[in-house]
């Protein structure tokens, strides 16, 4: 692998319902203090990455990115719009790296947004013509029957379900940024209404209005800069899609996972703090195995016993995840990079792990023959 | 439940024609794929080219009945009309082995088990884009009930 690639800069905007702002002045917001946090200026960037989810299908709008670098006086650089789900942000970090390492660029720009606190949303699902849609396969059902199925096989309870809830939202308490800044109990989690059995509105992620911001260097800009947190790892994997699939032993996000330590040189045991997509707390507990944090089936276990809560040995999502956080789509697969850079800058206040010196953030997107589409795992260091 | 009524002559159109057909035009109801006769693939829904060689595959019955490999019961605001709440499941097909998503007969939500037997049925089910009644492909109960389309 040629250049070592670093994170310059990172800025976001408060997540949750935002009706007087635009997906362009959410976007253009974190990118401003992007550009102040790395210290650099618009003409410092080579090229720019914007990450959107939903605006096409919301809006009607379209080559939105152009929009929102032009309105931090950036237009002559090559942009490119990136939609790839929920992991929409992180492939755009995916492709800045590339651009990067490659020796293309000196510095690149990322900025993932979403609004989509708005009327016109709807159930979400993995494409409003796929057949799997048309017979009523809803996100939420998505992993309702992965937990359905790993309670069968494993004897998962919905006290181990819900206490990734209760253990997240106690996260986004520290988190000024996040949607949800109050913590519940596993007894709210467990009355909170049904959404898909056995997944309950607590133990699925809010939708929310939200922008975050990434700026990635090469060597030489990192020393000019003073930035010192490298990316080991950043890597995009596909769903295999061969049938039948192991709704429990995830065969493309194992993969994906071990993909990745092998190109950071690292495994689970040398992780100090880590970001995943909890959009339904059995993501959670499956990302858990596939990460090598607990042998598989034992998930529930490992949230029931504290380990991955902040104080824990292997804490997970103390920005408060998806189910604190928020999850506007777009901004997600950025700000998990975002906050592990906090993280290892020992920036991260009240909710810091302290002395982390390697993070990995883990996102999954869309859905597809019982698989993922998309799936990101970046490694950073100190 | 809803089920076409005897004498009713304007029975709904199947959502997605060919998802299912009966074993032998009469017989009961099969799921309908394609098997590739270059590398032996078998997939579904039917495809037109084979998506591991590219070979052109034939339309093939996957299966018509299975066991409940995983299932919900979803209770948010529904799609397409479908009922609420609806319930939906992954059945491992006996015969190709293949695992594949469906609604459940809705009538069963409240009493499903990982593991359980099903077969497939036809049954109409919510509505289309246009927002008329139609025919859904469903896993129901393997003893038929009198809901069912088209008997």
């Amino acid at each position: 692998m040629s250049g070592e690639v670093y994170i310059a800069g990172i800025g976001s905007t408060a997540f949750g319902r935002q009706p007087d702002v635009s997906l362009l002045e959410l976007a253009a917001e974190a990118g401003r203090r992007a550009l102040a946090d790395a210290g650099i200026k618009p003409a410092d960037v080579g090229i720019g990455f914007f990450a959107n989810a939903l605006a096409g299908k919301l809006f009607g709008d379209l080559t939105i990115g152009q929009n929102v670098f032009a309105a931090l006086g950036m237009s002559r650089l090559p942009i490119a719009n990136v939609e790839n789900a929920c992991t929409s942000g992180s492939t755009a970090f995916y492709l800045a790296c590339l651009a990067v390492r490659a020796g293309e660029v000196d510095c690149a720009m990322v900025i993932g947004a979403e609004k989509m606190c708005v009327p016109q949303l709807g159930l979400l699902s993995s494409g409003d013509s796929e057949l799997d849609t048309l017979l009523g396969l809803v996100t939420p059902a998505s992993f309702a029957m992965r937990a359905r199925r790993h309670m069968a096989e494993f004897g998962t309870t919905v006290e181990q379900l819900a206490q990734v809830s209760v253990k997240n939202r106690s996260h986004g308490v520290l988190n000024a940024l996040a949607q949800f800044r109050s913590e519940v109990s596993l007894g709210e989690v467990l009355a909170s209404p049904m959404i898909a059995d056995p997944l309950t509105r607590f133990q699925s992620c809010p939708i929310a209005d939200g922008a975050s911001a990434l700026i990635v260097c090469s060597e030489s800009m990192a020393r000019r800069l003073g930035a010192r947190i490298t990316v080991r790892a950043a890597t995009l994997s596909t769903g295999n899609y061969d049938n039948p699939q192991d709704m429990v032993r995830w065969r493309t996000d194992r993969e994906g996972v071990e993909k990745a330590y092998e190109i950071a040189g690292v495994g689970p045991a040398d992780l100090d703090v880590i970001e995943c997509h909890d959009a339904f707390t059995i993501a959670e507990i499956l990302h858990y195995e596939a990460l090598g944090l607990c042998p598989v089936g034992e998930g529930g276990r490992l949230v029931a016993e504290g380990v991955t809560a902040l104080g824990g040995s292997k804490p997970v999502n103390v920005s408060g995840g998806l189910l604190a956080r928020g999850h506007p789509v777009g901004a997600t697969g950025v700000e998990q990079i975002v906050e592990l850079t906090r993280q290892l800058r020992g920036n991260a206040g009240a909710r810091q792990v302290h002395g982390a010196r390697l993070g990995l953030a883990h996102c999954m997107g869309g859905d597809r023959a019982a698989d993922t589409k998309s799936m990101t795992v970046a490694v950073l260091a100190a | 439940m809803t089920g076409t009524m005897c004498g009713d002559v304007t029975e709904p159109a199947e959502l997605v024609p060919g998802l299912v057909e009966r074993v032998n035009g009469r017989g009961p109801y099969a799921l309908v794929g394609s098997r590739c006769p270059d590398c032996g693939a078998t997939v579904f829904p039917s495809v037109v080219r084979c998506p591991y060689c590219q070979g052109q595959p034939l339309r093939q019955g996957v299966g018509a009945a299975g066991s409940l490999y995983t299932y919900t019961v979803v209770r948010t605001r529904a799609p397409f009309g479908l009922p609420e709440p609806y319930a939906v499941g992954y059945v491992d097909l006996d015969g190709s082995g293949l695992r594949v998503f469906g609604l459940i007969d809705p009538a069963m939500a409240d009493e499903l088990t990982v593991g359980q037997r099903v077969e497939v049925g036809l049954m109409r089910l919510g509505v289309d884009g246009q927002g008329r009644p139609c025919l859904r492909p469903v896993f129901r109960s393997e003893h038929p009930t009198a809901s069912e389309v088209g008997r």
